[in-house]
């Protein structure tokens, strides 16, 4: 096993370290910043009016079936360009999955909160709670708890989605770890399978954390 | 929805005061015991009614024939009212539309002599959305009338405690401290004080019902409606909720109950009817007599379904024929 002294090399580390921090704030960021587009997004696509459900449903289909770097390209380069933003690559990483985390978790908003049977709304009618009450009471948190695996499991995809932020040149861990490699191609021709087990096990305890924590709350919150 | 059925609504909302053409004399009999009732809907019999239901329709959108047709009846304050009925004969639906959870078609329902529904043939046409309550009743209305249903639906992400403070703490503006104090008063009552933290998932059918009761009981309603609230328990958790029940009964809650337990519905029972198929076929002050001597044949029938005999010899078709009507 030759190879594994390239992770002894000076810089090494700390440059590694600094691409993962870049990862966990566009990951960071956007999963914090799709919980209230969630929400909303989940709200809109349960009330009574028929075309902002439509328009909901279009938005959460168009971002599904849109590949995800597809989505990058299209706001990095075409918009941004297009419009005149100034966005940098960061900035159209986070805008994207904020698009993205918010359908995704708008559609689990929407599910959980169709899956409360109709009679909870009942009982909170008859005892007199207005319709803000019963759902900030009793609907939401009842709905949150039926939504957290799936969640978790969202914030999870978008902590590795953003490795595709590599391609609008934004120096992740990834891109990180690909120049240490190209780097010491000469040097240490096998480093790739030691720098990409790093980058593996640095992702693996960012989303371990979020299992566990989702599996503690859940534990919490079984009352129903 | 075709001509005939505007028609049949139509007949239940005019026909306030006179029979309407598909009011049949028979469903409004049993009216006239009850005491007549004048245009302004106030009764002329002496005692003062906490609820009146007039020529009530209920018709769900679609529906051939309405559920409930020109139903009318009044309770009189601290009395028990009892509603027997096969399945499938609208009682529970008569229950809801009175806790404002179904719109009604024609008809009104006054709350200590004032109206807090009027029959509209327009309104419930379009069903609310998902699992939403389309009913426009205030905060406060709905609070004078308790209602407790068949499956506790307790809030599962509170606890007992919680359940039962959350309504007046968040509703009637009541202090925190106060609301605690009558709720453990509550639960004390109901054998449950010891199980206030507890989650509902963690108590038995029978407990979470009378936490439920409590979780009525504490907003002081006018009137109680019970909707067949030992159907979903074991046998042997069927009687702590009925102790419950007739304690109530004994310090004079007014209460509208819908049940399937004859033999509790004879003992707590001030006035008795049996509703089949929408309308009300016996109407009884005497639930003794109901239950020995019923006056309608149909009333006869309903009561066969729930005692068992043996025709030895002959007459077994007839039996299973009866039963089997009861069920419709």
């Amino acid at each position: 096993m030759h190879g594994v002294e390239i992770l002894l090399q000076p810089g090494v580390f700390p440059r590694l370290f600094s691409g993962l921090w870049v990862t966990v704030w566009i990951a960071g960021i956007s999963v914090i910043l799709s919980i209230p587009v969630g929400l909303l997004v989940g709200w809109l696509m349960t009330i009574r009016n028929g075309l902002v459900r439509a328009v909901m449903r279009v938005y959460l289909d168009f971002i599904r079936i849109m590949p995800q770097l597809a989505l990058l390209f299209i706001a990095f380069y075409g918009f941004a360009r297009a419009f005149d933003w100034n966005l940098d690559a960061t900035g159209a990483c986070v805008l994207v999955f904020v698009l993205w985390g918010g359908a995704e978790l708008g559609d689990l908003v929407r599910g959980a909160l169709e899956s409360i049977p109709r009679s909870q709304y009942e009982s909170a009618y008859v005892l007199g709670l207005d319709s803000w009450q019963t759902f900030r009471r009793i609907i939401l948190p009842q709905a949150f708890r039926r939504m957290l695996p799936a969640s978790v499991n969202l914030a999870t995809r978008i902590v590795k989605t953003t490795s595709l932020a590599a391609l609008l040149g934004v120096i992740e861990v990834i891109k990180v770890g690909q120049q240490i490699i190209d780097a010491n191609r000469f040097l240490y021709p096998q480093a790739t399978l030691w720098i990409y087990g790093v980058i593996f096990f640095m992702y693996f305890f960012i989303c371990w954390p979020l299992s566990l924590v989702a599996r503690h709350l859940e534990k919490r919150w079984a009352h129903d | 929805m075709t001509d005939g059925q505007e028609n049949r609504l139509e007949a239940g909302r005019e026909s306030a005061g006179t029979l309407g053409p598909t009011g049949s004399a028979r469903s409004m009999e049993p009216l006239r015991s009850s005491g007549t009732t004048d245009p302004e809907g106030r009764t002329g019999v002496g005692q003062r009614s906490v609820l009146e239901v007039e020529h009530l329709v209920k018709q769900y959108p679609g529906a051939d024939v309405p559920v409930l047709n020109d139903i009318s009846f009044r309770i009189p304050k601290g009395k028990v009212f009892v509603v027997l009925g096969p399945s499938g004969s609208g009682k529970s639906t008569l229950l809801r539309t009175i806790a404002g959870l179904e719109p009604i078609q024609g008809g009104r329902i006054l709350l200590d002599g004032r109206t807090v529904e009027s029959g509209d043939a327009s309104k419930g046409v379009r069903a609310p959305r998902g699992n939403r309550v389309s009913g426009t009743r205030s905060t406060d209305l709905r609070t004078r009338i308790g209602m407790v249903f068949q499956s506790y639906d307790l809030f599962p992400n509170k606890t007992v405690l919680d359940n039962v403070t959350m309504a007046p703490v968040l509703v009637q503006k009541r202090s925190r401290d106060e609301a605690r104090k009558e709720a453990l008063e509550l639960l004390d009552r109901v054998g449950l004080a010891d199980r206030k933290d507890a989650w509902p998932n963690e108590l038995s059918g029978g407990q979470r019902q009378r936490v439920a009761i409590c979780r009525a009981l504490i907003l002081h309603p006018e009137i109680m409606l019970f909707d067949e609230v030992t159907a979903a328990l074991d046998p042997e958790m069927v009687r702590e909720v009925l102790q419950v029940i007739l304690e109530l009964a004994d310090q004079g809650l007014t209460m509208m109950i819908v049940t399937h337990e004859m033999a509790f519905a004879r003992g707590i029972a001030d006035h008795i009817v049996l509703l089949d198929r929408g309308s009300l076929v016996e109407e009884s002050d005497d639930p003794e007599r109901f239950f020995t001597d019923p006056a309608t044949e149909r009333a006869r029938q309903f009561l066969s379904t729930f005692t068992y005999e043996r025709r030895r010899g002959d007459g077994v078709g007839e039996q299973a024929h009866q039963a089997g009507q009861g069920n419709v």
